[in-house]
């Protein structure tokens, strides 16, 4: 354990140091595996399929803000789907639009969970998803998380009936916009899993705000059990086609990654280098304001005082 | 010369500024009512236009049965639902959109205090530093009039 915190508090001086270089190359190695992660699962627009474009735009997404990474694959998104199908890309427009109005309008600054639960999925661990949503975030985060859910199962849908969208079949037109639109809202297995990432962000937000001992790590544990039964009852309950054996891998991944997380990320104030600009009569200031952060080694001595006599 | 207690508030102050400038200076340029009332406005028209584009959604939707069915008192029934809807919603989310504004104006307000307060301190030091720098002056000028 101590060798643990004594790496955290170096990983916290390393961070605090180099986060001037660092975040930049986080920003670009995730909106990189955003596009590359679109690219594969979609991939409908042939000029979007090369290495280039997707390198370009997280070399942009790299000195922007984190929104302009969710507004740019949004686009990308849009461009394959349009690809595909326009009736589709419509839809999926005027819905990323709804929520761009009603809730972007606010500039809750967490729109980066619409793009970051779909890769989540992708990645077969959206389960540490709601644990860390409610450890970190307000309960107001649970509208971009289910419009992620929302987009992600878009995606499989637009995948799976990419031949029944594409086809120029004599299907008419509106017979087309109501197919899309009843499979989009009618898929019982995003429902089930908006219910039970909404449920559990509830609960691990409930208790860690409690003043109890360990609150987070009884959080993590309650929201994963929860999440847990939700889906297990839904899934006997509804027509829903889950794969148990995997929602329990996944799960026992994701409590892992969130105890993971609780330790390096949530818990810690990662305060970075700061550049500052100022001036006063005399002079003009360029501040560059560097974290104190001590390490200590750890110094741990166990002397044992009396001996205890066995009988 | 370089103060470096001086130099500290500064850079304090600025600290503040660039970690919670953002929240606090842009509203701070408005009265409460102002901008309350400024962002009820564009939730209104956002609304709106939501409310326009789920309309269409729906409208896409029903379209077959729309058209198969095309009579003036069912359009006029669902017409009277949909805005029945719409003013409901539209409470709703004026309501949630006066609760957050008017929360982040009484933090900024708190953090404006904060920052004037600040201000003050350095302000201060600016008065003691003129101070002491008349007084040398005075005390030079002393010096050689009285030649010691």
């Amino acid at each position: 354990m101590i060798g643990l915190l004594v790496f955290k508090e170096r990983l916290k001086a390393f961070y605090g140091s180099y986060s001037f270089y660092l975040n930049p190359v986080f920003k670009f190695i995730s909106s990189l595996t955003v596009f590359l992660l679109l690219n594969g699962q979609l991939g409908f627009m042939e000029k979007l399929k090369g290495a280039a474009i997707p390198l370009a735009l997280s070399f942009l997404c790299a000195f922007l803000p984190l929104s302009a990474m969710s507004f740019l694959s949004a686009m990308f998104m849009l461009a394959h789907l349009a690809a595909l199908s326009a009736e589709l890309a419509i839809i999926a427009g005027i819905l990323i639009l709804i929520v761009v109005i009603l809730y972007g309008s606010f500039q809750p600054g967490d729109s980066f969970l619409m793009v970051l639960t779909p890769v989540l999925f992708f990645l077969r661990i959206p389960y540490v998803l709601p644990l860390a949503v409610g450890l970190s975030c307000g309960l107001f985060s649970v509208l971009p998380m289910c419009f992620g859910i929302f987009i992600y199962y878009l995606l499989i849908y637009a995948k799976q009936n990419a031949g029944v969208l594409a086809g120029t079949a004599a299907v008419d037109i509106t017979q087309k916009y109501m197919q899309v639109l009843k499979s989009l809202f009618s898929n019982e297995t995003m429902l089930l899993m908006a219910m039970a990432f909404v449920l559990t962000v509830v609960v691990v937000f409930l208790i860690r705000n409690r003043s109890i001992d360990h609150a987070w790590t009884i959080a993590i544990a309650a929201g994963m059990v929860v999440e847990l039964a939700v889906i297990f009852i839904g899934d006997s309950r509804l027509d829903v086609n889950l794969s148990i054996g995997e929602v329990a891998a996944g799960g026992l991944i994701s409590v892992l990654l969130a105890f993971v997380f609780q330790f390096f990320v949530f818990a810690v104030d990662y305060s970075r280098t700061e550049f500052l600009q100022y001036e006063d009569d005399d002079y003009y200031y360029y501040v560059k304001a560097v974290p104190k952060i001590a390490v200590s080694a750890p110094d741990v001595k166990v002397q044992r005082i009396n001996q205890r006599n066995e009988p | 010369m370089l103060n470096e207690e001086k130099i500290k508030l500064m850079t304090g102050i600025a600290m503040f500024e660039k970690k919670e400038g953002k929240k606090i200076f842009p509203l701070n340029r408005y009265f409460k009512s102002d901008y309350i009332s400024s962002h009820l406005l564009g939730a209104f028209f956002g609304y709106t236009l939501c409310s326009g584009l789920i309309a269409v959604l729906w409208g896409l939707y029903h379209l077959e049965q729309l058209l198969n069915s095309l009579q003036v008192d069912i359009l006029l029934e669902l017409s009277k639902r949909f805005l029945l809807l719409y003013l409901a919603g539209l409470f709703v989310y004026l309501l949630i959109t006066f609760l957050v504004h008017q929360r982040r104006y009484a933090y900024a307000s708190g953090g404006l205090r904060v920052y004037v307060a600040k201000l003050k301190r350095l302000e201060k030091r600016y008065e003691y530093q003129n101070r002491e720098k008349e007084i040398t002056k005075e005390g030079v000028r002393h010096d050689r009039s009285s030649g010691i």
